[in-house]
């Protein structure tokens, strides 16, 4: 199904955008070649604390590079992963066609303004075509889009296109909640605003009353 | 319950196990400037906080590369000086993720990270003196007085990650009250650094202290690490509560009490 023409015209975009000639050159995981990227990073970090003014050579400091770059590797590690390896064998031949939903499902990422976090709960629902997906799958779809520098609309478009190629059902719609560091801690420093994006396909768009119906479920 | 003038704050009687004592050796510099009380050089306390010991810390004001401990170890222009290298290893690590710093959404994402970066640890630029010098006025006043659910945004000092949390400050006034909003302002001067929680709320008590000389000062900070929620051990929903209670909060049980009961209401 088409969905509306927004999958296969945002698939291109994403593939354009998220993947550029520095990737295209890896097909493979290297290992010295992460060793050697670890490296670089680690030492941009310790850069970074000098000019911070920090004195890097105190003892919460000492191993603090090594670690920032880990822990920046951990957050973006989506990039390396893509929905079929995980979707593979958890495709089942259900006769179901009424609404599953996934909601609740903690989500953390990176703005990729700021470098800065943004965390909420996504809300995920679809009308199966025949064919379900095992649950968990919904959510590790949701953790490859997020471990990465995001948008958070890119984000909801990526995990509904997803779902999307994958299952090939009547609809699928997702609602991201989240609330972004980079205007909490910084910029304008509003503690309690938060920022809701959704992406309706297929029945959720077309049909009110399904839409109503997801909406009253998962909110 | 009488005050006295001088409260003497040791830690014979705390409970609390020596932590700070083996950091002691590595970090610890003046230990003896001891301005108001004694701490036996438990704690890592900024020389310049006392008015006393303004004039001596102009002539020894700390390059950019002294120890943390120093008040002041950048400036304003020290800032846009850093910029460009800051930018510059923002878009090696960029590269080093995999991503493309040309593309659209990341241009100028290494100028805005630096700047950000900046912000979250604009403490080692300010001074509790600019920030207290008139706030402190004479009132007949020596009742508890509770500021509380500060906001607190820190940096983990371990994973440049960010620590979100409230604090919650008592203190009993000796004759001399403090300006309300310069305790939130003494709480982002040490929360906007590489901090480690234990060491953050051990630095504001210390402050007020140092600023005040009263009775005595409870801190209590409650907060969330992202190193523990979004990478790690992820746990989401676990939390982080230190306490720092100096004078008559660590003495008198009744007065610690009172404290804790009126935070939690």
């Amino acid at each position: 199904m088409e969905m509306n023409g927004v999958v296969s015209e945002y698939r291109k975009k994403c593939v354009e955008s998220k993947h550029n000639s520095l990737c295209k050159e890896e097909t493979e995981p290297n290992e010295t070649v992460d060793e050697t990227k670890v490296s670089h990073i680690e030492k941009a970090y310790s850069t970074i604390l000098a000019e911070l003014g920090e004195d890097i050579n105190r003892e919460g400091l000492l191993r603090t590079p090594l670690r920032a770059a880990k822990a920046m590797q951990f957050f973006t590690k989506g990039y390396k992963e893509t929905p079929q390896d995980i979707l593979n064998d958890a495709i089942f031949d259900e006769n179901h066609e009424e609404m599953v939903i996934v909601k609740d499902i903690d989500l953390f990422s990176l703005c990729e303004h700021h470098l800065v976090p943004f965390f909420g709960k996504a809300h995920i629902a679809y009308l199966p075509n025949k064919k379900v997906v095992g649950l968990s799958k919904i959510a590790r779809i949701v953790e490859i889009y997020s471990r990465r520098l995001q948008v958070q609309e890119r984000l909801t478009k990526q995990i509904a296109s997803a779902i999307v190629e994958a299952l090939d059902p009547t609809g699928v719609a997702v609602v991201i909640k989240a609330v972004h560091m980079c205007m909490v801690m910084r910029g304008v420093q509003k503690n309690n605003a938060s920022t809701v994006t959704s992406v309706m396909l297929g029945a959720f768009n077309d049909d009110p009353i399904t839409r109503k119906e997801f909406l009253n479920l998962a909110l | 319950m009488e005050h006295s003038k001088q409260a003497q704050y040791t830690s014979s009687e705390h409970s609390k196990p020596a932590q700070y004592t083996s950091n002691d050796k590595t970090d610890s510099g003046d230990s003896s400037s001891v301005l108001n009380g004694h701490f036996d050089g438990m704690v890592k306390r900024p020389p310049a906080a006392s008015l006393t010991a303004a004039t001596e810390c102009g002539s020894d004001r700390a390059t950019v590369m002294e120890s943390w401990k120093e008040e002041r170890t950048r400036s304003v222009e020290d800032n846009e000086i850093s910029l460009p290298s800051l930018a510059a290893a923002y878009t090696t690590i960029l590269r080093g993720l995999g991503e493309d710093p040309q593309r659209q959404g990341l241009v100028k994402t290494p100028w805005r990270a630096a700047t950000a970066m900046q912000f979250f640890t604009k403490g080692y630029q300010e001074t509790i003196i600019d920030v207290l010098n008139d706030a402190i006025f004479d009132e007949d006043h020596d009742e508890m007085v509770i500021v509380k659910d500060i906001d607190v945004f820190s940096m983990c000092e371990h994973h440049l990650v960010p620590i979100i949390g409230r604090v919650h400050i008592g203190y009993l006034p000796n004759k001399r009250v403090l300006g309300l909003s310069k305790l939130a302002r003494i709480v982002e001067i040490y929360s906007r650094r590489l901090q480690v929680q234990e060491r953050l709320t051990k630095q504001i008590a210390v402050a007020i202290t140092e600023a005040l000389q009263p009775t005595g000062v409870g801190v209590v900070m409650e907060a969330t690490h992202m190193c523990m929620v979004m990478r790690g051990v992820q746990k989401m929903n676990s939390k982080t509560i230190t306490s720092t209670m100096l004078g008559v909060f660590r003495e008198d049980p009744k007065t610690r009490d009172e404290f804790l009961t009126l935070i939690r209401s």
